[in-house]
């Protein structure tokens, strides 16, 4: 890192640093106790005794013969079918989440970058669906896929004639497929807002360049845009990754997780374990063992971010 | 700061030697007056009379209530301005949610200590988890043999544990088998008779189903427990392990599995709660269901029911243990452990559950816990337009003085719903066969009631 910073940059940072007098250090120190007095408040202790609790056999409706268990919470889970098997399906929902919302909003997003009139509308409207609070946007599609009311089967009569019941969110695998369609719909407007602001930001001249080379739209498509918008693919995907892995309100309102565990993501396991069985141990130590999961998957993300920078500077 | 809002050293000297005399002054005439109460000889004890009462029993008194509302719930909390006037105490709600969030806010202010507050609600499901939290008073110090006498024995018995009563009732709720008139002519009498009748009426073509359960969380929990119990069964053996995976069990989980594959009950079934089989029912889709007495007058309101007049009720269909079943809970008050004022509290919920509330709530349609109500609301149905009034009446109170079963009384109970409600789905799917997906609830739930110190 030190060696790629530029001769002017480590010199401001020398100054930066190297400057400050004593007291100088302790105003900063000073000014900065707040902050961090607040996170360690509202972040660390919480975290710090949700560890401590993950050690313990504490529940709710027993808060008085709290005994330390060691790793017992920890063996417990990893002994758990149903553990392994909502953290398995969590992956896949991410997975096929955030690369179905990538490709349909670069899609997008080259479409609305080459618009010629009305992209303020345009992105107003694509903006709408993030506008709704996921609880209302499970509704509408528990809504959509009522087997005996819903807009679907419905639909389908109306196109077909024969009356269709199709249990939607009961099926395997239709229930995964139906709540994958509905994070789509709300967040795929997300990856367009911050994959067109990419395109839109990437220098002219490469592209000119190329134009005279007689590159095809493929080739600038692919050796050009796709190479220096990495930076912007890799933030926008990290950020739904970790957001799509705390997925709950939506898959909550739809199916609960079930029927029979069929659509259990990690959370709905969690809640239905930990706030809804009292078991607050337990559920400790699973949310740890999913943070830390969720915390390599952020580092490897992000470690893709700043590599796919400094390959696109050079 | 100003510098007219600064404190000067001397300032705050003065202030520190004003409030370090007081403090001194005050312990010293609190020793004076020690001396003075320490005679050497005993005092001489003057007989007064007792003074006349001029105020009212608990004036100046504030009674704090964490409370269930909503719909019908906050109808019978008109009765507490006479209270108030009666007493002279106040009444002031701290929390007002539905059942599910008071529940949970009950169990966070036991676990967390933070309870101010005299009153709670409470249900017959959820009050062993309280217990067990050690947050409520028990209600026999405050509540005499005659005070208790009218209620319905069966629901006291159901807030009873270890011999003391947690939970004084207020109403209570129980299904009971509703049919369509114009395709049930007799009501079955067993859960056999209910399968096959079941499977008889349906008709796919014309988009009626012969019935359909709530199909998930203790929705489903609850009716299989019923089922499970007409047939013999006890989710628990007197160790508390768990035993429902015996025949008893496997027959009420198979009846579950065999109407749904042979698509005797809506497909979307098991994501069905409450609201979801009312609605599939009033909109005439079901010919034949088990449904709380509840929902009684929005399924005979022609403006929402397309079944209004047209279906009968029975008592719920009995299994191979010669038992009906009766899943049933109750709502009613309890008086907290950390209660301030634990007498005017017992006072507020003897006020609630009197005949007058009962009689309040009864005009709702809800089912009350006295006797005494019951049998006047019965004798003013004779004179109804419905022709279902009077027998509805009977047939709710009969039920709750035979029928009237609480799932086992232990904080495990929704715990041990959790565990077994998935499992009963992936049997009704198919995806797990009767009897293995029962061993495995079993021992899963045996686990859960180990950790929690059963054995």
């Amino acid at each position: 890192m030190t060696a790629r910073s530029s001769p002017l940059k480590r010199i401001k940072e020398k100054r930066l640093i190297g400057s400050l007098g004593r007291q100088e250090r302790m105003l900063a120190i000073a000014l900065l106790l707040p902050s961090i007095l607040i996170i360690l408040l509202v972040v660390g202790f919480p975290m710090l005794y949700s560890l401590y609790l993950s050690f313990t056999n504490y529940t709710l409706v027993n808060t008085k013969d709290v005994d330390i268990v060691g790793l017992a919470n920890y063996i417990e889970l990893f002994n758990k079918p149903a553990f392994w098997q909502a953290f398995g399906r969590t992956v896949l929902f991410i997975s096929l989440a955030v690369n179905l919302e990538f490709l349909i909003g670069l899609g997008i997003a080259q479409l609305m970058a080459r618009a010629v009139k009305g992209q303020g509308l345009l992105r107003t409207i694509m903006m709408m669906p993030m506008m709704f609070a996921p609880i209302l946007v499970g509704f509408q599609f528990k809504w959509f896929f009522n087997d005996q009311v819903g807009l679907m089967n419905n639909l389908l009569y109306s196109i077909s004639g024969a009356r269709q019941i199709i249990p939607w969110l009961v099926d395997k695998p239709l229930g995964f497929i139906s709540i994958l369609v509905a994070e789509i719909w709300m967040s795929t407007p997300f990856m367009v807002v911050i994959l067109e602001a990419g395109i839109l930001s990437l220098p002219i001249e490469p592209f000119e360049a190329a134009e005279v080379d007689g590159a095809t739209s493929w080739q600038k498509f692919r050796y050009l845009t796709m190479p220096m918008l990495m930076p912007f693919v890799y933030t926008a995907m990290a950020i739904r990754s970790l957001d799509i892995g705390r997925a709950y309100d939506l898959v909550s309102i739809m199916t609960a997780g079930g029927p029979g565990n069929r659509t259990e993501l990690i959370w709905t396991y969690v809640n239905r374990l930990a706030f809804s069985g009292h078991d607050y141990s337990l559920g400790s130590s699973m949310s740890y063992v999913t943070v830390i999961f969720s915390g390599l998957f952020t580092f490897y993300f992000f470690r893709n971010v700043i590599k796919s920078r400094w390959e696109g500077r050079e | 700061m100003s510098d007219n809002k600064k404190i000067s050293r001397r300032d705050l000297l003065k202030a520190t030697g004003a409030v370090g005399g007081a403090v001194l002054a005050g312990a010293l005439a609190s020793c004076s007056k020690e001396e003075e109460v320490a005679p050497t000889e005993a005092p001489e004890v003057k007989i007064t009379e007792t003074p006349a009462v001029v105020g009212k029993p608990f004036d100046g008194k504030t009674v704090r209530v964490h409370a269930i509302s909503g719909a019908n719930y906050d109808e019978l909390y008109k009765l507490i301005p006479e209270w108030e006037e009666e007493t002279g105490a106040t009444v002031e709600f701290v929390f007002k949610g539905n059942g599910f969030e008071t529940d949970k806010r009950l169990i966070q202010d036991f676990a967390a200590g933070t309870v101010d507050y005299d009153v709670c609600w409470d249900h017959s499901s959820f009050f062993s988890q309280y217990v067990k939290a050690d947050g409520l008073e028990p209600l026999d110090a405050y509540f005499s043999q005659e005070d208790l006498a009218d209620f319905i024995p069966r629901l006291l018995e159901a807030t009873t544990r270890d011999g003391k009563l947690w939970v004084l009732p207020r109403h209570f709720d129980i299904s009971c088998n509703h049919f369509r008139t114009d395709l049930v002519t007799k009501a079955p009498e067993t859960w056999d008779e209910f399968k096959q009748l079941a499977l008889d009426i349906t008709d796919e073509g014309a988009g009626l189903y012969g019935t359909q359960f709530a199909g998930k969380e203790e929705a489903l929990s609850g009716r299989f427990y019923e089922v499970h119990t007409a047939e013999g069964g006890n989710l628990f053996n007197d160790k508390w392990e768990p035993t429902f995976n015996g025949a008893a069990g496997v027959k009420a989980a198979t009846m579950f599995a065999d109407l749904y594959s042979a698509g005797a009950m809506p497909p979307g079934m098991t994501n069905f709660l409450w609201e979801d089989v009312a609605q599939n029912w009033v909109n005439g889709i079901i010919g034949m269901y088990t449904e709380w007495f509840g929902w009684y007058g929005y399924f005979q309101d022609p403006e929402a029911s397309q079944v209004a007049g047209k279906f009968d009720i029975a008592r719920q269909p009995k299994g191979d243990g010669g038992i009906h079943s009766g899943w049933a809970g109750h709502h009613g008050f309890s008086i907290t452990k950390a209660a301030k004022e634990k007498e005017a509290a017992a006072s507020l919920i003897k006020h609630l559950t009197s005949v007058k509330g009962n009689e309040l709530e009864a005009e709702l349609g809800i089912l009350i816990s006295r006797q005494s109500v019951w049998d006047k609301i019965i004798a003013e149905a004779e004179g109804s337009d419905d022709p279902l009034a009077k027998k509805r009446l009977e047939l709710a109170l009969m039920q709750a003085q035979e029928d009237f079963k609480t799932p086992p009384l232990i904080a495990e109970w929704i715990p041990t719903s959790n565990i077994l409600y998935p499992i009963l789905q992936q049997i009704i799917l198919g995806d797990v066969d009767p009897q293995a997906g029962l061993d495995d609830a079993a021992s899963l739930v045996y686990d859960m009631m180990k950790e929690a110190g059963y054995y």
